[in-house]
């Protein structure tokens, strides 16, 4: 059967505004919501969407999102011919071929997408949290015979100029591309979601080699070259949740959002499941002083104390008399006893000591990095 | 280290005093404490000792199983070199079309064709309902160390931790030492109070001596059991000893020792001794979200599985996956299988729900410890009383 669409999550950047959060892993890997890593939104998004041939473009820190991604059975995409691929750069006899950008990340990876010869690739980025059918989006793509359709949402007006805004026309053909503009013209954000027909991509990103003019950027530059030529491009504007999780204090909210029970993105519904790599361990286990209230628990929690408004990941622990309130709990993390947290994120296989008092406020969330250790017999006290 | 067992897994095991839970399943795959089944764990004891293959002999269909066990993959059976789960089901079914004989002659050959063709130096045979965590590894250095051609796992227990009317054997050692095996006795016929020595149905066997006394069974047309093993070796006076295991332990055989044996994890040390060991106990997990603790929610020594949503008042109980809790439920020293709704305004003590049972709003049931109250699969429970069977 012929491949008619190949998905590339680039999942490569290093979200540098989270912090020591994304000092050892890449942002996509990055933990959320007890049970998930930011990029399974999108590879479930793939799944769901009935896309086999998914690629996840690595580059920094890419281990621990190497390994969560495997041969990609965690989401169904083991099959058959397709399934989910790591490209990550490497060397040949035309030299390094590390990423300078997103679409220099596709050219670098040109013999991947050229093995499958698809009618469409489909570019996603893996850092954001949402549900969405890409397969309605495709459809419109081929609806308009278009050669690129750029996925929007609309956003509030005063909040536009953060992003890369797009200009319609009543057809919603693209006709102007604003990146961070002062006085957007448009409230139509770019959600950083492009289906290409391939042919004329993949011409665009040769030429630009041969030419030495630079398609390193899709924003930057693709889409600019798009425009001037007069190609036909599409907005597909996409409605429901959508949550860009790039720093700290949004990442803490998306969270402490998603513990809602009746939340927009409704984890629970069997129809669009989200998948993950789920991890062997022991049922949670509340002991008879544990006292839990509207929070999220994962399977491996050990909880002796109080936990409120908080999402705990698997295998975290916290001892007794300790209150954790307001905060995301990453996996194995230790939290000891007479411990108090509130407003913190706890990253992955930390440990909190016991008589240790993290606070943060809503304007500046207490962070704890990966494996890093508070409290307890230390110099600086 | 190189594959050297072949482990024969007799899932033919005593289920009638286990219904209705045993109904449509094999005792194997009894759920148990929130996310596993039985099966698992001799699987994890198999995939810690780096086993590349199983054989299965199941009494049914094993249709439950095997949607449990799939490829192996959760316990590394699953390789494409030497790997390979061989199910060998409906034995009983098998076995009663046979005629005259008491099996039929596939019974022999394919325990014959697993062992020759696994190219291991060793078989071993394991049962599920004995719910232990055994190290292979261990055992296997004790056998060689005592140059045993047969050595069989045991557990010192009281006689009253089995119930009345046990299937189970005792060994008879030569003294506690030397470890040496005399005799196997019925545990049913031994008086109360007395301590002794449980076969766990779990030994390890030179490869030859293993297809020597396959010869034998197929020749006297016998069940090949652990227990006919032992009596054979002794029979021909080759080494057998005996393997202290000083783990957790509970035989399941009816339905209290299994609503037992599930709140017995609802105590640390019994937790941990199981689970939280130098060697995890491995299970196909599901995807899934967290649970959800709402903020009416109250909950004392209890144990969840991802996936649920509670709401109401959970003491001293179990529940698995994808169970919901309503407001005002009291739900106490009960065990709660995967896929139930419990309405609000209900109360359960001492009771156990089968998978997807449905209690509806204003329900009682109350059982005793000494005997729990079971609602089988897709049962329905009425406020006024009523029970629906599923």
């Amino acid at each position: 059967m012929k491949t008619e669409t190949v998905a590339m999550i680039l999942a490569g950047g290093q979200g540098s505004r989270l912090g020591k959060l994304t000092k050892q892993i890449a942002k996509p890997a990055v933990p959320f919501g007890g049970n998930y890593r930011i990029i399974d939104f999108a590879l479930s998004n793939c799944a769901n969407s009935g896309f086999n041939d998914v690629a996840v473009v690595t580059q920094y820190q890419p281990l621990v999102l190497n390994r969560h991604v495997g041969n990609g059975s965690s989401w169904g995409l083991n099959r058959h011919n397709g399934g989910a691929t790591i490209l990550q750069p490497y060397s040949s006899v035309d030299g390094e071929k590390f990423f300078k950008g997103t679409a220099h990340a596709v050219y670098q990876n040109i013999d991947y997408i050229n093995q499958k010869n698809p009618e469409y690739v489909v570019i996603l980025s893996g850092d954001h949290i949402y549900k969405m059918d890409y397969e309605k989006m495709l459809d419109y793509h081929k609806k308009q015979g278009a050669s690129l359709t750029v996925g929007v949402i609309p956003v509030p007006w005063e909040e536009a100029s953060r992003f890369g805004v797009m200009n319609t026309d009543k057809t919603d053909r693209i006709i102007e591309f604003q990146e961070k503009p002062e006085n957007p013209k448009s409230n139509l954000a770019s959600m950083g979601i492009y289906i290409f027909t391939w042919a004329r991509l993949k011409q665009y990103l040769s030429d630009s080699q041969s030419k030495s003019r630079h398609m390193d950027d899709f924003g930057h530059d693709v889409l600019p070259a798009y425009l001037r030529n007069s190609e036909s491009i599409f907005a597909y504007s996409f409605e429901g949740y959508w949550k860009d999780v790039g720093t700290i204090e949004s990442l803490w909210s998306a969270n402490m959002e998603f513990i809602d029970p009746n939340h927009e993105l409704n984890i629970r519904d069997r129809d669009w499941r989200v998948y993950s790599k789920n991890p062997n361990t022991t049922p949670q286990f509340l002991t008879e002083t544990a006292r839990v209230e509207n929070s999220m628990i994962t399977d491996g929690c050990y909880i002796a104390g109080e936990v409120n408004h908080s999402i705990l990941s698997h295998n975290v622990k916290v001892g007794k008399n300790s209150v954790v309130k307001d905060s995301f709990i990453m996996p194995n993390a230790v939290i000891g006893e007479n411990v108090t947290i509130e407003k913190a994120i706890v990253g992955e296989g930390a440990r909190i000591y016991d008589d240790t008092e993290l606070i943060g406020t809503e304007k500046e969330i207490a962070v704890v990095g990966y494996g890093e250790e508070v409290g307890g017999y230390s110099d600086e006290k | 280290m190189r594959n050297k067992i072949a482990p024969i897994l007799n899932l033919v095991e005593f289920e009638d005093k286990l219904k209705p839970l045993t109904n449509r399943r094999p005792v194997a795959s009894l759920p148990f404490a929130c996310r596993y089944r039985l099966i698992d764990f001799p699987f994890s004891s198999l995939y810690n000792a780096e086993a590349e293959s199983a054989a299965l002999f199941i009494s049914g269909s094993g249709h439950s199983l095997y949607d449990h066990i799939r490829s192996g993959s959760v316990w590394g059976l699953d390789s494409l070199v030497g790997g390979g789960v061989f199910t060998h089901s409906q034995v009983k079914l098998k076995s009663s079309r046979s005629g005259d004989t008491k099996h039929d002659p596939f019974y022999y050959e394919d325990h014959y064709n697993y062992v020759t063709k696994s190219k291991a130096d060793y078989v071993v045979m394991m049962g599920s309902s004995l719910l232990s965590n055994i190290q292979i590894k261990s055992l296997m250095q004790f056998h060689n160390d005592k140059n045993s051609e047969v050595t069989v796992v045991y557990k010192k227990v009281l006689r009253s931790e089995l119930i009345k009317d046990t299937v189970h054997s005792a060994l008879i050692l030569n003294n506690e030492n030397s470890g040496a095996v005399e005799a196997v006795k019925d545990i049913a016929t031994m008086d109360n109070g007395e301590s002794l020595y449980l076969n766990m149905e779990t030994m390890i066997i030179e490869k030859k001596t293993f297809l020597d006394y396959l010869q034998k069974a197929r020749t006297d047309d016998m069940d090949i059991n652990v227990d006919n093993f032992i009596q054979y070796t002794l029979e021909m006076e080759r080494p057998i000893y005996g393997y202290e295991y000083t783990g957790y332990l509970k035989a399941i055989e009816d339905i209290k020792s299994y609503y037992d044996a599930n709140m017995d994890m609802l105590d640390e040390d019994n937790f941990n001794a199981l689970f939280y060991r130098a060697d995890p106990v491995r299970t196909r997990s599901k995807n899934s979200a967290p649970t959800y603790y709402g903020e009416t929610a109250v909950i004392e020594n209890a144990q969840f599985a991802n996936d649920c949503e509670i709401f109401g008042t959970v003491k001293n109980s179990l529940v698995f996956r994808k169970v919901t809790v309503g407001e005002n439920a009291h739900i106490e020293s009960s065990i709660i299988m995967q896929d139930s709704v419990i309405e609000e305004d209900t109360y359960l003590k001492h009771v156990i729900l089968d998978k997807h049972v449905y209690v509806k709003k204003g329900a009682r049931l109350e059982g005793t410890p000494d005997n729990p109250i079971v609602i089988s699969k897709n049962g329905v429970v009425y406020a006024k009383g009523e029970i629906e069977k599923g």
